[in-house]
């Protein structure tokens, strides 16, 4: 058949520009909201592993009982020796977490609030262990008994501390595991669906407040994650490869990339969380669906002599076929800059409202691009059959 | 000797001998609409023959099949009965493949224009001409020739839009006619015309007809445009009532008006006449009719010619050769005698036959007749 060049497509689509404009706000509401779900998905399973993020280390060393962060499942500080004297690594530090037994409570007003779990995370002031320098130039604070920093993202409700000014926040009484504990500064990590909020405090203070994490023993002696630092970071994947044989089953050994997309796949695949976010997708997808649908089956219907004359003359069902899979690609792209554009500007409306870290990504762009284009063009092939139905025999 | 005895005359067939090529043949076509109990007959063994070139007119009231006929020949509709032939292809089974390559080399025009509005007048002519795989070139030329030959050339590329009625339809049939199809269908054209770019229509039309051998059906009210007839069908209640070559009746009626019996009768009487003509075939040395026979024919020589022969004693002699425009078989009918004389054909030859009812029906006519015969016949012998 003949490659036909006037541009029928761009020119039915183009041609009544209230009926495009229709089709350009429906299928950009469409895209807003696969992006609102691909974002707030993004966002919350970037929070599920801001701690990995904020902390220094190439491999991690994990129990291979821990499905998640928030599970408490142990491995002896041991192996974190053992992997420390494998070649190419530069340094291995234990980190502890606690959350089952860590229970705040404030006095600021007087009466005792009640006790609510945050996670407290014990280090060696001194190891290499956060990234952030708003902890690490605060470690001399944390060498005093009692002391810890308190998480500003904490939950307000559950943790109403006086976060803007240090001194005030020194000044609250409160009580850790019900042990006097003394809030010397803060930091900034974030919560997640299994934490409210957290505190960060020396190994030592940690021993105290939590000395029952293992029974008969040195609290300090299991160990909640493993930090290992290597040295030709080229060789990141041997140097692991190493460490893993080294050490024995009981825990995994990970790379960075490993451990966040391990923690990031539980929530994804065995939580509802992952699977509300994919049924708001698809919502969104079938509501540009519909609205791509209505605009693309009213142009034919529109057109329907016009089109019989087409069939009359000679044009085959894959002319037509191309025509609207064509027109379809077309409003595809028309309705996603505006899409794109308004979704933008929702993500930072969001983000400066809720805190949650919403951002454009290519990855993202990507993917509800393609969503949209796959979406136009299957709404195009459903309403292409009533083009197809156009008959030139009741012309004459 | 072949007889054609379900022919009619009128019908053109053999003008120009049976060997030009047909655009459209059309035999024992039926049609019919719905199903079951419901189903009900359309088109009634309708048959057409329309040769290349020529310019068909359909007429008839409305619900007489005209349309459902067009869309046959169209390839719009699938034929049920019948077979139906358009340049050289059987429609009757024909694949999706060789009807999509029909319709390509045929011209739709329909009562609606069907433009896209939006695309302007040129682009819209343009989606035939790229159908047809046209040099970019030269199909620009051939729509600014055809669309300034419709009075469309400041408009070339206006949208339908900013056109009138009647200039979108001329728009709309540039678009049947810029792929120089071999078949132009047409319905009603020249509707939405007024009276002088209707005529400029219809000029195109013989135009394409004569220049590029471009078939032209037309279905039309418009009496202003009956004159580029080159055949007019008449239909009603599915059948076809008359299809008739308008050049090639007004020749039998010349011939009919030759003869004298004949020569007082109006033109309409004589079209009545040469409508009831049917054709018959000849070749040389073929016996038409033989001497002491019972007359039932009357005969117009179409062409080629004849010896007549009378038999006396025993003894054949030839006393006349008859050619073209003349006619022989008369007198056995009139006077309800045996056949005179012997006719053999000289070389092939064509007749158009007139049976003996349908002569002596055309006699009555005239009061004058008996009279005016028997002088006729005396002057003869």
């Amino acid at each position: 058949m003949a490659f036909t060049n006037t541009p029928l497509a761009w020119k039915n689509l183009t041609h009544d520009w209230r009926r495009l404009i229709v089709a350009v706000a429906g299928i950009g509401f469409a895209v807003l909201l696969m992006f609102t779900q691909v974002g707030f998905q993004n966002a919350l399973f970037d929070s599920q592993v801001k701690m990995i993020d904020d902390l220094q280390g190439d491999v991690f060393l994990v129990s291979r009982a821990k499905y998640t962060l928030a599970a408490e499942k142990r491995f002896p500080l041991e192996l974190v020796n053992q992997a420390r004297s494998a070649s190419g690594v530069s340094g291995a530090y234990p980190l502890y977490t606690e959350l089952t037994l860590s229970r705040l409570k404030s006095f600021g007003m007087g009466a005792p609030s009640k006790a609510f779990p945050i996670r407290s995370i014990g280090f060696r002031l001194d190891d290499p262990i956060f990234n952030s320098d708003r902890i690490n130039s605060q470690l001399q604070k944390l060498r005093l008994p009692y002391a810890a920093l308190l998480d500003v993202r904490s939950k307000r409700d559950n943790f109403p501390f006086p976060t803007e000014s240090d001194e005030e926040l020194a000044k609250v009484q409160a009580e850790l595991a019900d042990r006097k504990v003394v809030m010397v500064g803060t930091f900034d990590l974030g919560t997640d669906f299994a934490h409210d909020g957290n505190l960060a405090m020396s190994a030592e203070n940690f021993a105290e407040y939590f000395p029952q994490r293992k029974q008969f023993g040195d609290p300090l002696s299991v160990v909640d994650l493993g930090l290992i630092h290597v040295g030709d970071k080229s060789r990141l994947t041997d140097i692991r490869d190493t460490i893993d044989q080294l050490l024995d089953d009981r825990v995994f050994v990970l790379t960075r990339e490993q451990f966040r997309n391990q923690e990031i796949e539980f929530w994804d695949k065995s939580t509802p969380i992952g699977i509300i976010f994919t049924a708001g997708k698809i919502i969104g997808f079938i509501v540009g669906m519909v609205i791509c649908y209505q605009v693309i089956y009213s142009d034919i219907a529109d057109h329907m002599p016009e089109f019989a004359t087409l069939r009359a003359m000679g044009y085959t069902t894959g002319y037509f076929l191309r025509l609207i899979v064509m027109e379809s690609v077309l409003l595809s792209f028309i309705g996603f800059v505006p899409g794109l554009l308004a979704s933008t500007l929702l993500y930072a409306l969001l983000a400066n409202s809720t805190g949650l870290l919403l951002q454009m990504t290519p990855l993202a762009i990507l993917m509800v691009l393609a969503l949209t284009i796959a979406m136009c063009i299957a709404s195009g092939l459903l309403a292409v059959r009533k083009l197809l139905a156009a008959d030139p025999a009741n012309l004459f | 000797m072949t007889a054609f005895a379900s022919l009619p005359a009128t019908s053109g067939a053999y003008s120009q001998g049976p060997q030009v090529p047909k655009t459209i043949k059309v035999s024992q076509l039926n049609h019919y609409f719905g199903e079951g109990e419901l189903r009900k007959q359309a088109l009634h063994h309708n048959n057409l023959e329309v040769k290349r070139g020529e310019i068909v007119i359909m007429t008839g009231p409305s619900g007489s099949g005209k349309t459902t006929l067009l869309t046959l020949i169209g390839t719009l509709r699938t034929v049920q009965e019948g077979s139906l032939k358009v340049l050289g292809n059987e429609l009757n089974g024909a694949s999706r493949d060789e009807i999509v390559g029909l319709r390509r080399e045929m011209g739709f025009i329909f009562q609606a224009h069907n433009l896209f509005e939006s695309l302007t007048a040129f682009q819209n002519v343009n989606m035939a001409a790229e159908l047809a795989d046209m040099e970019r070139g030269l199909a620009k030329e051939r729509i600014d020739y055809l669309l300034n030959r419709l009075g469309l050339g400041q408009r070339i590329h206006y949208k339908p839009k900013s056109l009138s009625g009647g200039q979108k339809q001329r728009v709309a049939i540039a678009r049947g006619l810029v792929h120089q199809p071999k078949l132009v269908l047409a319905d009603e054209p020249t509707a939405a015309l007024d009276e002088h770019s209707g005529r400029e229509v219809v000029t195109l039309f013989q135009e394409l007809a004569r220049d590029e051998g471009c078939t032209i059906i037309m279905v039309t009210h418009d009496n202003r445009i009956l004159d580029v007839a080159d055949r007019i069908v008449n239909m009603v209640d599915g059948y076809i009532r008359s299809d008739v070559a308008v050049h090639e009746t007004s020749v039998i009626c010349e011939f009919l008006r030759q003869f004298p019996l004949f020569s007082d009768l109006s033109t309409s009487t004589l079209t009545d006449v040469a409508d009831k003509m049917m054709v018959q075939e000849a070749v040389a040395g073929d016996v038409i009719i033989r001497q002491g026979d019972p007359g039932e024919l009357f005969y117009l020589i179409r062409s080629g010619q004849v010896d007549v022969v009378i038999e006396e004693d025993g003894l054949e002699n030839k006393v006349a050769e008859l050619g073209e425009g003349q006619y022989f078989g008369e007198a056995a009918l009139l006077r309800d005698e045996p056949r005179n004389a012997t006719i053999v054909a000289r070389s092939k030859a064509v007749f158009y036959t007139l049976g003996k009812a349908d002569f002596k029906d055309v006699l009555a006519r005239s009061k004058t007749f008996v009279d005016e015969l028997r002088s006729v016949l005396a002057s003869r012998t």
